[in-house]
């Protein structure tokens, strides 16, 4: 990990510092949840029905942070090992691993391990979704071998980028309404609750005005210098992934939308010296060693944009649909589709546009992508990306290489060398560029 | 029509033949689809005159030139596979069809499409759900891929083309079936390999040129005079895209036959037949989202609901032990396989779960763990 010195180069956002108490609260009231008799769901992130549970009072447990928090806190091998104990290949997503691994062990011993913020509380239903990847589903079955609570999944389809939107859009977003209105039966049935449109649909607008100013945010950090750092970038999604629909979140991002207009309008940046601008352009964040990107602050290199956890694409309410979950499953259509039209037309690559988008209004001068051993979703593709982006934009590329959780594919020095010769590539083409 | 008394020959020299037929083939004037996993609709192309073609890697050989293309985190087959593709060997395929079945199969297509352009290809959204809405969601998707490949040749396919495409390729799944049905005997009247060769060969030629090579080997499988093998321990192969019959040879060189298989290349693809229904298109929604066991789609229910078809075939053909040859970074299969071994356990199936990569490379290693499980079957 990047030692102190490397630390103290770069200026965080007291935004981000709140994030931790946030999550520990959230775990708290999980189990406070468990011991009160409400019921406490695992969830998978973006699975595009957060709104309808915190309609429900269903309590979410997102069984992913989990993963990256015990990776953060360097908590994670003995349930990565527990894991592959079991049977699990040790190339199954870490976040997988690391979850399963603490169900068994709480199977075995029959309660939760000690571990941060309390464990996961035992869940009373476990609600997969097919967005991202597949493990998303399978986790929660190779579950079943733990717990016995019900299991419910449902599809979240992402359109083909070679289509026409046009024709594919009424089945598209039936299906997704379709999906949704099963999980409610679900959850009516589960909960013995009904479900509140009415209170759905305030939930709904609430969460879209936080994701406008988490999204306003992020536009601010077009700034030169850039007013966040990529570890705080890492942290202020947590509230929208995992609070979504909360008065606190809406309050989390418009008070992050201040402190960087804030900055911006100071000048302040997070690092005194910025050289490079760089973007997080694949794969998710190396949790277990996150001090890696204070290393590339402390050689002026800071990240004004990443690609792993993004604010939402903007989209507008339309005044014409009353029916939440037909608003929802619509709202999915049109978030996954954004680029679509604009990819048709250039590089026929939603991720690839999505990058190409960035780079001009954000000054980058360079990409990074961590190829993760156990995530398929988020590595394969990664050299495709910059391959394709070649054709539009000459950039330096770095990939670097580890895991989500595991330590043990990392090395820290050679992690180092390799941001070292990086930059100085980044360096040299940028100067070659002035020169011609 | 005369049936031949080669069939078995027949599907070995096909099998080794595979791609210079198909070449063939594309320079006659056929289109030939390439198309991955048992979920692409082949009905739909063969309704068409258009020959589909299963890609297949080449277990035989390191992939030598993917690496610069294709991240060393993704399933080898699909690396193997495309390796294939990038050194020019699937040059005759005229268009490429990928169903979204696995993480690999959603990333695939731009890859190859970057570096091989072809002048047709298409990305099918197969519902990882079951359910009535599963089924209406894949008959819209379907129909735009018949749209599509109609536009590709320039006419409609007619109900009736249709309707005889379904029947033609049920025929080759019964005919498949019967086939398995000798493999109940006990020594077995035809081999796990040569099985896996007649299945090897049926997917790079038209399916009605594959019926008629069933019907040869199902009356080379009667005629014969001696068993192919003697009585040995009968095992069950389990696994995902396990196209070589290199694999299943090596297992019975081991000392077992291999009586039964669950693997997309086998008995997963064509175990259940596509179900007659005023809608054709609706038939074969159904199919591809009911009939097909692989573990990327989401099947309620514990493991003695979700893997007994698993154990009734292990009865049925009266197997004795479990191989789950499983291709590493397939996260379908490897999330599944815990639970499922533990299940064949408590119904008391040995289990042998191995994780390799798609080589025989390393066919010394295989060999050995194929024998020392083999030997505790007999």
């Amino acid at each position: 990990m990047a030692d102190d010195t490397d630390k103290k180069k770069e200026k965080r956002t007291q935004s981000a510092r709140n994030v931790r108490p946030l999550v520990e609260s959230m775990y708290l009231r999980a189990h406070q949840a468990r011991e009160q008799g409400q019921k406490v769901a695992y969830c998978m992130v973006m699975s595009q029905y957060d709104e309808i549970l915190a309609a429900m009072d269903i309590v979410p447990v997102w069984t992913e942070n989990y993963g990256g928090l015990c990776a953060t806190l360097g908590t994670a091998q003995p349930f990565l090992e527990k894991a592959e104990a079991e049977g699990y290949s040790n190339l199954i997503c870490g976040y997988a691993r690391t979850g399963i691994g603490f169900d068994a062990l709480r199977a075995e011993i029959g309660e939760a391990p000690q571990t941060p913020d309390g464990g996961m509380p035992m869940p009373d239903m476990l609600l997969g979704s097919s967005i991202g990847c597949d493990t998303r589903f399978k986790w929660y079955q190779a579950l079943g071998h733990y717990m016995d609570v019900p299991i419910y999944c449902i599809d979240v389809i992402v359109p083909p980028v070679n289509r026409d939107l046009y024709e594919i859009k009424d089945f598209y977003v039936k299906y997704q309404a379709e999906q949704l209105r099963g999980l409610v039966k679900f959850l009516e049935k589960t909960t013995g609750s009904r479900l509140d449109p009415d209170r759905l649909m305030s939930i709904i607008h609430r969460a879209e005005e936080a994701r406008h100013w988490w999204w306003k945010a992020q536009q601010l950090c077009r700034a030169i210098p850039a007013p966040m750092s990529a570890r705080d970038h890492f942290n202020i999604f947590v509230p929208h992934h995992f609070m979504i629909g909360e008065e606190a979140t809406l309050d989390f991002y418009k008070e992050l939308y201040q402190e960087l207009k804030d900055r911006v309008d100071s000048g302040i940046g997070v690092v005194d010296n910025e050289q490079y601008r760089l973007l997080f352009a694949g794969g998710l964040p190396p949790w277990h060693s996150m001090g890696i990107f204070s290393y590339f602050g402390s050689l002026g290199a800071v990240f004004p944009a990443q690609l792993a956890y993004p604010p939402p694409d903007p989209f507008t309410i339309p005044d014409n649909i009353n029916d939440p979950i037909e608003l929802m499953a619509l709202r999915s259509f049109e978030r996954f589709t954004y680029r679509w039209e604009q990819a048709h037309r250039g590089c026929g690559d939603f991720w690839v546009q999505h990058i190409l988008d960035l780079v001009p209004d954000f000054n980058i001068d360079g990409l990074v992508m961590h190829g993760v051993m156990s995530c398929r979703a988020t590595s394969m593709g990664q050299i495709y990306y910059q391959q394709a982006v070649q054709k539009y934009a000459k950039l330096r590329t770095l990939f670097i290489g580890s895991d989500i959780v595991d330590i043990r594919t990392y090395s820290e020095t050679q992690t180092k060398i390799q941001i070292d010769n990086f930059l100085e590539t980044v360096e040299t083409h940028r100067s070659n560029k002035v020169r011609n | 029509m005369t049936i031949s008394s080669r069939g078995l020959e027949r599907a070995w020299e096909l099998y080794q033949d595979r791609l210079p037929y198909a070449r063939v083939m594309a320079s006659q004037g056929k289109k030939v689809i390439g198309y991955f996993c048992c979920y692409t609709p082949v009905e739909l192309m063969t309704a068409l005159d258009l020959v589909p073609y299963r890609i297949g890697g080449r277990i035989d050989e390191p992939v030598k030139e993917a690496d610069a293309y294709l991240e060393t985190c993704v399933c080898s087959y699909v690396r193997s596979a495309f390796d294939l593709a990038i050194r020019g060997e699937y040059d005759f395929l005229h268009g490429l069809v990928v169903p979204h079945t696995c993480d690999a199969m959603w990333r695939i297509l731009n890859i190859w499409k970057l570096h091989r352009p072809l002048d047709y290809t298409y990305f099918i959204e197969v519902p990882h759900m079951v359910g009535p809405s599963s089924c209406q969601f894949l008959e819209q998707e379907l129909k735009l891929f018949k749209k599509s490949l109609e536009q590709l040749v320039g006419r409609k396919v007619t109900d009736e083309a249709l309707r005889d495409a379904i029947d033609t390729h049920n025929r080759a799944r019964a005919l498949l079936q019967e086939i398995y049905q000798y493999r109940k005997a006990d020594p077995p009247l035809i081999s796990g390999t040569e099985i896996a060769r007649v299945l090897a060969a049926g997917r790079g030629i038209p399916v009605e040129e594959f019926n008629e090579l069933l019907l040869q080997v199902i009356h080379d499988i009667r005629t014969r005079e001696s068993e192919p093998c003697g009585k040995k321990p009968r095992v069950l192969i389990y696994g995902g895209e396990v196209d070589d019959p290199a694999i299943i040879e090596l297992i019975e060189e081991c000392g077992a036959a291999v009586v039964m298989d669950d693997l997309c290349t086998g008995s997963r693809s064509f175990w259940e037949l596509v179900k007659p229904q005023e809608n054709a298109m609706e038939s074969l929604a159904a199919h591809y989202i009911d009939d097909i066991r692989c573990p990327r789609t989401f099947r309620p229910g514990k493991p003695d609901e979700r893997f007994l078809y698993l154990v009734d075939f292990a009865r049925e053909f009266n197997v004795q032990g479990v191989i789950l040859y499983l291709y590493r970074f397939c996260d379908g299969h490897a999330l599944e396989a815990p639970s499922l071994k533990a299940y064949l356990n408590r119904e008391g199936f040995p289990v042998l779960h191995l994780e390799e990569e798609y080589t025989l490379l390393t066919k010394g290693q295989l060999r050995t763990r194929f024998q020392a499980f083999i030997e505790t079957l007999s």
